[in-house]
């Protein structure tokens, strides 16, 4: 799959940032190899991706940064989430099971046509 | 919502330290590729696969890094300057293309900023006064039964439906509408004096000609105007028997006459003959309510129009049959223009009726509300007329500059479509490149605009100047202010982008493959050339349309000036002298008139002299009833037109007596009132009956005059309209005392030689009386048509602009064609085709371009023309000699254009055209 386009960018956004809720802080490699392992590796990513989502939602105000050690002793840029952040968590996911409630319910509707 | 704010405050906020965020991000992705890269190894592969699994897994790291770059901050100001960078490094390589573009662009916005001046001052410039577009200004129809058959003085004018418009009223009856009705607030009245004559002021002992304007005494109040220095015109100053005589002065005179001292208030100075205290300065830019441009000198109250304006024995402002005075008044916002219209047609009805015997079967003529927030010249001169055409045909030529610019780019793109590929294949999007394309077109529409503006500016007096006469101010000032920069900033960037997005487009639908292959030619896709070719024939076609409406007004004008008068335009010297009532009371003011007469006669040089009330031809005229012996009513009767002239007026003029005799020396003040008529009066009132020694009269209790003899029809006052049936009195024989008369002086050799020794011969007389707009007879009869000949010059210019952006389109083409085919022709050459034929190919290509671009031109103009019928005079609108001349000329020049290229294509060495890949 190749989540380059909006719908499945904005979904990313919510997985980057319930993976910060859960695991706390992480760099984004770290992000990038969580939401790959859980997702069972069904999700491939091109990883690089995560960092545009990292960009836009530090831009919205619901992560922050900051630069610290990684464990192969490299410079790496930590992300952790914010108050606001946790309460927009808390909304698009509810948002999500709403959505995806819906579309399931619709998708089972029987077959009605005349034979 | 918040977070919207948040992120443009974030991306604003990148706008700085942007290096140091790209280094960072840098290594933000080095250590994520090198993390897994270590994963890989782990995982047991070797370094060298890992690291390559590791950058593939991550993705395009050089386009993330320019995505990331471009989503962290505001997108322009850091792309912007660099495109622009980029942008004049490319027009600086390509030297003749930017060249030519800019010239084009330069005429064609340069124009549009030249008219666009000229259109506003028309159109858009009003009254400086306080919420101008309140103002209205009461006027009404005209006709026979109208109880203001006689007595109305001032300008008038023609309605699109026929009626003829008047906005005077008389004293008594503004008095009465000022009491009666409130409807448009507080009425004030006004009249500007230079409708009828020439005031000369004598300022510290310097006498010169001033305009005024007679005011009301709440007119500075209602129009919320004050003054800079002193006080302004009230009530006081204009109740009945008041001797107020006091006038408030303009700026510019201010500024003309006393250099703005500050000590003005309070000097006096002599007009007419009548000392004057000035009182105050009105504001800068105060013109009076008459009109927008050209402020009076001098506001005056009404009340001193007796001392000042003396026209009858006793004042005008209790004469209720004089009508004279314009009255505007101003509408409360919220108010309905219907209803007010209403009530003050009723209260002008009563007003009326008060004032004036109104006879049975004579009819009050129906109020009209007119705009007046542009003063009552502008309805009345209809300036605004040819406004709008001229500015659809500047647009049609900037048009034509654009597509011209357009064609050049999209020859350059195929040189470019190289560059553009290998950018397109780095990663750049689409929209970047075009954006930067764009930027590219913009850059020369801002170089072509500047220049265009500086064209407009230094060329702003030019087109006013055309349309007014040559011996007075100019009617229109076209004031150069930010509206026109403005103008041309929104023109630049609108061609800008017009004629960039073609080109932009063009050049990013190229494959990139095809672009990056060494000479890459794309042999299929679509036909060569396609865009360049209906460019350029849109290019004729424009050509075209500006071609035919050049040619039509061209011909209109040389109509016009082929009419003969009806009488011997050339030689004639004409100026016109105001005898001031003062010195000149009633019967001294024909002796003085005689003088002159006799001594101008006598001049060496001089052949014949006479004067005359109206000058011909002089957009002015006096009109009178005519009631022949035994004719009772004068119901339905029309008014005829008349001229009070001297003795020698048809012998000067040229006009032929065809029966009986014109006025001669036995004809004086104290004997039988003679008249002569013209033929169509003599055809209209006595038909086939010999019209010699009936009798007629003015007026029903006027003196009976004598018709002596019958003329020739002659133009009146202007040559579009047909010779009206006219008569002509004896100036000495008027009852009526005269203000101003127009000296006809027949002279050998060049009139305008004279008026040296004619002014000389006047002082000798009386050295107070200035010889007032001194001109030729045709130098009149040419005034009457400055708007036509305004118009074909400034038409017949586009036509030319319109050729020589042409020419260099087809030029460009057929040069871009022969270029793309060199191949091509040296195969043809090769296999035996001969220069000749090669030429007559490519020339045969170039005709049918031109061909096919005049047919649209044509057609489109076949559409337009109906929008000019009521300009043109003597053809009709699809007048095929000015369309066929203008196909032929087009085509001429078309293949001109073409001459070069082709020359070059038939040059072409098959050899040397193959070799060359």
């Amino acid at each position: 799959m190749n989540p380059t386009s909006e719908v499945l960018q904005g979904t990313l956004d919510l997985m980057v940032l319930k993976t910060l809720s859960a695991l706390g802080t992480q760099h984004g490699f770290g992000i990038a190899r969580r939401i790959e392992q859980i997702s069972e590796n069904v999700l491939k990513l091109n990883e690089g991706t995560v960092y545009t989502s990292l960009l836009r939602l530090q831009q919205q105000g619901l992560i922050k940064s900051q630069w610290g050690i990684s464990e192969n002793n490299r410079k790496a840029k930590f992300y952790s989430i914010t108050k606001r952040g946790t309460k927009q968590l808390a909304i698009e996911t509810s948002n999500w099971e709403t959505f995806s409630g819906v579309v399931g319910s619709v998708l089972r509707l029987k077959d009605v046509r005349q034979a | 919502m918040t977070r919207v704010i948040l992120q443009l405050w974030s991306r604003f906020r990148g706008l700085f330290g942007e290096e140091s965020s790209n280094r960072e991000f840098r290594d933000e992705i080095e250590t994520h590729i090198a993390l897994l890269t270590e994963t890989y190894v782990r995982q047991g592969m070797s370094k060298s696969d890992a690291m390559r699994a590791a950058q593939r897994q991550f993705g395009n790291a050089a386009l993330l890094e320019q995505r990331q770059r471009e989503a962290r901050a505001l997108l322009w100001p850091s792309t912007i300057v660099q495109d622009v960078r980029y942008a004049f490094r490319i027009l600086a390589k390509s030297r003749a293309t930017t060249v030519i573009s800019i010239v084009s662009l330069a005429l064609g916005i340069g124009v549009n900023t030249t008219i666009f001046t000229l259109a506003k001052a028309a159109l858009f410039d009003e009254l400086s006064v306080r919420h101008p577009e309140q103002l209205r200004l009461l006027a009404y129809a005209q006709d026979e039964r109208s109880v203001l058959r006689e007595g109305t003085w001032g300008d008038f004018y023609t309605d699109p439906q026929g009626r003829t418009i008047l906005a005077s009223f008389s004293w008594p009856v503004y008095q009465e509408l000022l009491r009666r009705d409130n409807s448009l607030g507080e009425l004030f009245a006004f009249v500007d004096l230079t409708q009828f004559e020439h005031l000369s002021a004598t300022i510290d002992g310097h006498a010169e000609v001033v305009t005024a304007e007679l005011v009301s005494g709440n007119f500075f109040r209602s129009l919320g105007v004050g003054t800079v220095l002193g006080r302004t015109i009230d009530d006081a100053d204009d109740s009945a028997g008041s001797d107020a005589a006091v006038a408030v002065i303009s700026d510019s005179f201010w500024q003309r006459k006393f250099s703005r001292s500050p000590f003005v208030v309070g000097k006096t100075i002599v007009v007419n003959l009548v000392p004057i205290t000035i009182i105050g300065v009105a504001p800068e830019g105060f013109s009076g309510a008459s009109r927008v441009h050209n402020p009076q000198d001098l506001f005056i109250p009404l009340s001193a129009q007796p001392l000042v304006f003396p026209r009858k024995a006793s004042s005008l402002l209790s004469d209720p049959k004089t009508w004279w005075i314009q009255i505007m008044g101003r509408m409360a916002p919220g108010t309905s223009e219907a209803q007010a219209r209403a009530s003050l047609a009723v209260s002008l009805n009563q007003a009326v009726r008060s004032t004036m015997d109104v006879p049975p079967g004579r009819t009050i003529p129906p109020l009209l509300l007119l705009p007046g927030g542009r003063g009552w010249n502008y309805a009345s001169q209809q300036l605004e007329h040819p406004m709008p055409l001229l500015l659809g045909l500047a647009g049609l030529v900037l048009l034509l500059a654009c597509v011209n610019v357009a064609n050049l780019l999209l020859a350059r793109s195929s040189s470019r479509s190289r560059e553009i590929s290998i950018r397109l294949a780095v990663g750049a999007g689409r929209a970047r490149v075009v954006r930067q394309l764009l930027t590219e077109s913009l850059c020369l529409s801002a170089l072509g605009g500047s220049a265009g503006f500086l064209l407009g500016y230094l060329s702003r007096n030019v087109l006013p100047r055309l349309f007014s006469s040559s011996w007075e101010p100019a009617v229109l000032h076209a004031r150069f202010d930010w509206q026109v920069f403005a103008f041309t900033l929104l023109v630049a960037v609108l061609s800008g982008l017009g004629f960039g997005a073609v080109p932009a487009w063009e050049a990013t639908r190229n494959s990139m493959n095809a672009g990056l292959k060494d000479g890459g030619t794309t042999m299929t896709r679509h036909r060569h050339g396609l865009p360049g070719k209906v460019l350029a024939t849109a290019q004729v076609a424009l050509c075209m349309l500006l071609l035919v409406s050049a040619g039509l007004f061209v011909r209109t004008l040389s109509n016009l000036n082929a009419l003969d008068p009806g009488f011997n335009k050339k030689g004639l010297l004409l100026f016109a002298i105001e005898p001031s009532a003062k010195r000149y009371p009633v019967l001294k003011n024909t002796e003085v008139l005689h003088q002159i007469e006799e001594r101008v006669r006598s001049l060496p040089g001089v052949e014949s002299v006479t004067l005359s009330k109206e000058a011909l031809l002089g957009q002015s005229g006096s009109n009178s009833d005519f009631i022949s012996e035994g004719e009772p009513s004068l119901a339905g009767k029309e008014r005829i037109e008349f001229n009070s002239v001297g003795q020698d007026f048809f012998q000067t003029m040229g006009i032929p007596v065809l029966y009986g005799r014109a006025f001669n020396s036995s004809d004086t003040s104290t004997s039988t009132r003679v008249a002569v008529i013209n033929r169509a009066l003599a055809q209209m009132k006595f038909g086939d009956k010999n019209p010699i020694a009936s009798f007629f009269r003015m007026n029903p209790e006027g003196e009976r005059l004598e018709i002596i003899g019958v003329c020739a029809d002659t133009k009146y006052a202007w040559i579009r309209e047909q010779e009206p049936p006219t008569f002509y009195l004896l100036y000495t024989q008027q009852e009526e005392p005269i203000r101003s008369m127009t000296f006809e002086v027949r002279t050998k050799g060049d009139p305008k030689g004279f008026s040296k020794e004619i002014r000389k011969t006047i002082e000798a007389v009386d050295k107070d009386l200035p010889l007032i707009d001194v001109r030729t007879q045709e130098e009149q009869v040419d005034a009457d048509l400055a708007s036509e000949r305004s118009c074909a010059i400034v038409t017949s210019g586009f036509g030319v602009l319109a050729l020589m952006l042409a020419s260099v389109g087809v030029y460009g083409v057929v040069s871009a064609g022969v270029s793309r085919r060199v191949n091509e022709i040296g195969v043809r050459m090769a296999l035996g085709a001969r220069a000749d034929q090669v030429l007559r190919m490519v020339l045969g290509e170039a005709v049918g371009l031109a061909v096919a671009g005049i047919v649209v031109g044509l057609s489109a103009a076949l559409l337009l023309i109906r929008f000019l019928v009521d300009m043109l005079f003597g053809l009709r609108p699809a007048d095929p000699l000015t369309l066929l001349c203008s196909g032929l000329l087009l085509s001429l020049v078309a293949v001109m254009a073409a001459w070069g290229p082709a020359q070059r294509a038939a040059r072409i060495q098959p050899v040397r055209a193959l070799r060359h890949e």
